[in-house]
């Protein structure tokens, strides 16, 4: 018992004799170090997001032959009754200002963290 | 809400964001420059460049880091390598300093007495002892992650705290608790 204290003692002086040690300056002078961060990498990856977005799109329109269900379902779309319509536009609209609203929200507290 | 280091990490991976790097330079440099000048003994010059020296290593190595180990582990193992490859480059490690240790002691956190006594037994340690003592008992590290840190085997790391402490409890015997 005698033997834990004199360990838990000396562990405590330690810790004591080592403060929090007030930045001063320090991190200025790190980051001012720091090599150049490379923007080249940002429009990289737009460009490799962009790139596989339009491939999956050219792939989407080969394979549903020439797009033409979209075609049909159009058509079919505009012979529904009109207050069907209209709900489906409304919905849509919600969905979308919902996803946006969320967007910005989650932006909002990322830029004030 | 306060971003864990790890999603200040992979902002430095995703964005180059040195804003994010700045972050965690400033939640840790108080411990690793603390542990410099430890190593150093009390060298503050020479701490501080090699604790922006470590900084600098850090964010150009951040892609290894795994995230195995917590990120304050890892930069103390890339403090540990800059003060070895310094020493090396030195040839002897740099001498206390009687004055500067008078002026680094702080009277609002100990007695200066006891405080100049124990940097002054830190100080005589072997650097093994020194290193491991100040890892573990000092920064709160557990034997695994300290051996990890200076690239020793764990059994040497415990008996290099063990013969540490017990080195410094001889030497501060009139210090100890009643």
């Amino acid at each position: 018992m005698d033997e834990k204290n004199r360990e838990d003692w000396l562990d405590r002086q330690l810790r004591e004799a080592a403060p929090y040690i007030d930045d001063d300056g320090f991190t200025a002078g790190v980051l001012q170090k720091l090599p150049v961060a490379r923007p080249r990498r940002q429009s990289l990856r737009a460009m490799i997001l962009i790139g596989t977005t339009l491939l999956a799109c050219a792939l989407a329109y080969v394979l549903s032959d020439g797009g033409r269900f979209l075609a049909v379902e159009i058509l079919r779309l505009t012979a529904l009754p009109t207050l069907w319509l209209l709900v489906l536009a409304v919905g849509s609209g919600i969905l979308v200002m919902a996803g946006g609203l969320v967007a910005a929200i989650s932006k909002t507290r990322e830029v004030q963290s | 809400m306060e971003l864990t280091d790890a999603n200040l990490i992979a902002r430095v991976l995703v964005d180059d964001d040195q804003h994010a790097f700045g972050e965690l330079v400033r939640r840790h440099q108080s411990a690793v420059r603390g542990l410099l000048r430890q190593l150093t003994r009390t060298d503050l010059a020479l701490a501080d460049d090699l604790a922006q020296d470590t900084f600098v290593r850090a964010y150009k190595h951040i892609r290894s880091f795994r995230g195995e180990a917590r990120f304050s582990t890892w930069l103390y193992r890339i403090a540990y390598n800059c003060f070895r490859e310094d020493a090396r480059r030195r040839k002897e490690l740099v001498g206390i300093d009687e004055e500067q240790l008078q002026a680094e002691a702080d009277p609002q956190t100990a007695d200066p007495g006891l405080r100049h006594d124990l940097m002054h037994a830190l100080s005589v340690l072997p650097l093994r002892e020194r290193s491991a003592v100040l890892l573990c008992c000092q920064n709160g590290l557990s034997h695994d992650e300290a051996a990890r840190v200076l690239d020793i085997p764990l059994g040497t790391v415990k008996t290099n705290v063990l013969r540490g402490r017990v080195k410094l409890q001889k030497m501060l015997a009139a210090w100890g608790p009643n």
